[in-house]
């Protein structure tokens, strides 16, 4: 059985080459740190690198929404608590909090889709994934949902 | 100016803005950076990264920035324009070397606030690739708060807008992300 807490693998130093003339993390390298943290989640399914080379599927990204709240500079460490919000046998809803020295600076969210890569379409999970994916999506349903969940670019919770 | 090794830079970096002519027609939607998807951009399966959508889609706001008069000097005397929010949609993937076009379209604007729709679509079949929402907020970069627009930047905005008001607006404008289920 998973922790009944948000996945928090994710720990990083801030890289020079994603930092912008502002001198700041560049808006999209919140996607480089977004997809890092949940690419550690999805090795925790068996759903990452050695999935696509074992079963020629993989997980792919459909829609990303980052909510942009605070700057982040070079020499910090980022962190990530990481919620398993929905899923289903083909798709799987990914929320992130994205801290910089424990300071929340972006929330991220992602849908992916399971494709087979070769036929190039979406196909069910196997039964031994979706019960991992299953297990998790239980652990995190007691979970606190963020109140800008499900509210679309502009709106406030 | 002095140059990081190794930061992210963009195609339009430098570059002065443009002197505004009200007389000018506003393209509709506006048709500001293409690019070409370069090596560095592709991962371990030869399609272009996710992060690297966000790029190309920030590659055309700075051009767009340049187009209404937010530059180096404009920064540099104490605003910019930042972005609040992003919502990506991904359609194909992209391989490299593949010809990428963007537009741009202003949906919606008031004293400090942008909400922008990018699509990047194939430079020569025209296909769909990618969309991305935008909300981007005119901030005091001192103060760290946000602050009304300059009157000339809102009246460059304002006449976009108003150049863009009569396209339809986009379906995925204004959609969470949702596993929609159909049974």
């Amino acid at each position: 059985m998973p922790d009944r807490t948000a996945f928090g693998a994710y720990r990083e130093q801030v890289r020079p080459e994603w930092l912008d003339y502002n001198g700041h993390l560049n808006d999209a390298s919140y996607a480089i740190v977004l997809t890092r943290a949940h690419e550690l989640l999805l090795e925790d399914l068996g759903l990452s690198a050695a999935y696509r080379e074992s079963h020629g599927a993989s997980m792919f990204t459909v829609e990303m929404h980052l909510r942009y709240l605070a700057e982040v500079s070079a020499g910090q460490t980022l962190t990530a608590a990481t919620t398993l919000v929905e899923a289903d046998r083909k798709r799987l809803r990914l929320h992130s909090e994205l801290y910089a020295d424990g300071v929340l600076a972006a929330t991220g969210e992602c849908l992916y889709l399971h494709v087979d890569t070769a036929a190039g379409r979406t196909v069910p999970l196997p039964d031994d994934r979706q019960a991992r994916v299953d297990a998790l999506r239980d652990a995190h349903a007691e979970l606190a949902r963020p109140a800008h969940l499900g509210l679309g670019v502009g709106v406030r919770p | 100016m002095t140059e990081t090794p190794g930061r992210i830079t963009t195609p339009h970096e430098g570059r002065l803005a443009s002197t505004w002519d009200d007389a000018a027609t506003i393209d509709a939607p506006l048709r500001l950076h293409e690019t070409t998807a370069p090596p560095e951009w592709m991962d371990y399966n030869d399609h272009m990264s996710e992060s690297c959508f966000l790029l190309a889609f920030g590659d055309s706001a700075d051009a767009f920035f340049r187009f209404i008069g937010v530059d180096e000097a404009y920064r540099a005397a104490g605003h910019s324009l930042y972005t609040s929010q992003t919502h990506l949609h991904h359609r194909q993937e992209v391989a490299l070397g593949e010809p990428l076009a963007m537009t741009l379209q202003l949906l919606d604007l008031d004293r400090r606030r942008l909400h922008l729709y990018h699509e990047m679509r194939h430079g020569e079949t025209d296909a769909l690739i990618a969309m991305a929402e935008q909300l981007l907020v005119h901030v005091d970069t001192e103060a760290g708060r946000s602050v009304d627009m300059p009157q000339d930047l809102y009246a460059h905005v304002s006449a976009i807008r108003q150049a863009h008001a009569a396209l339809p607006q986009p379906a995925v404008v204004g959609h969470p992300i949702a596993i929609r289920h159909s049974n």
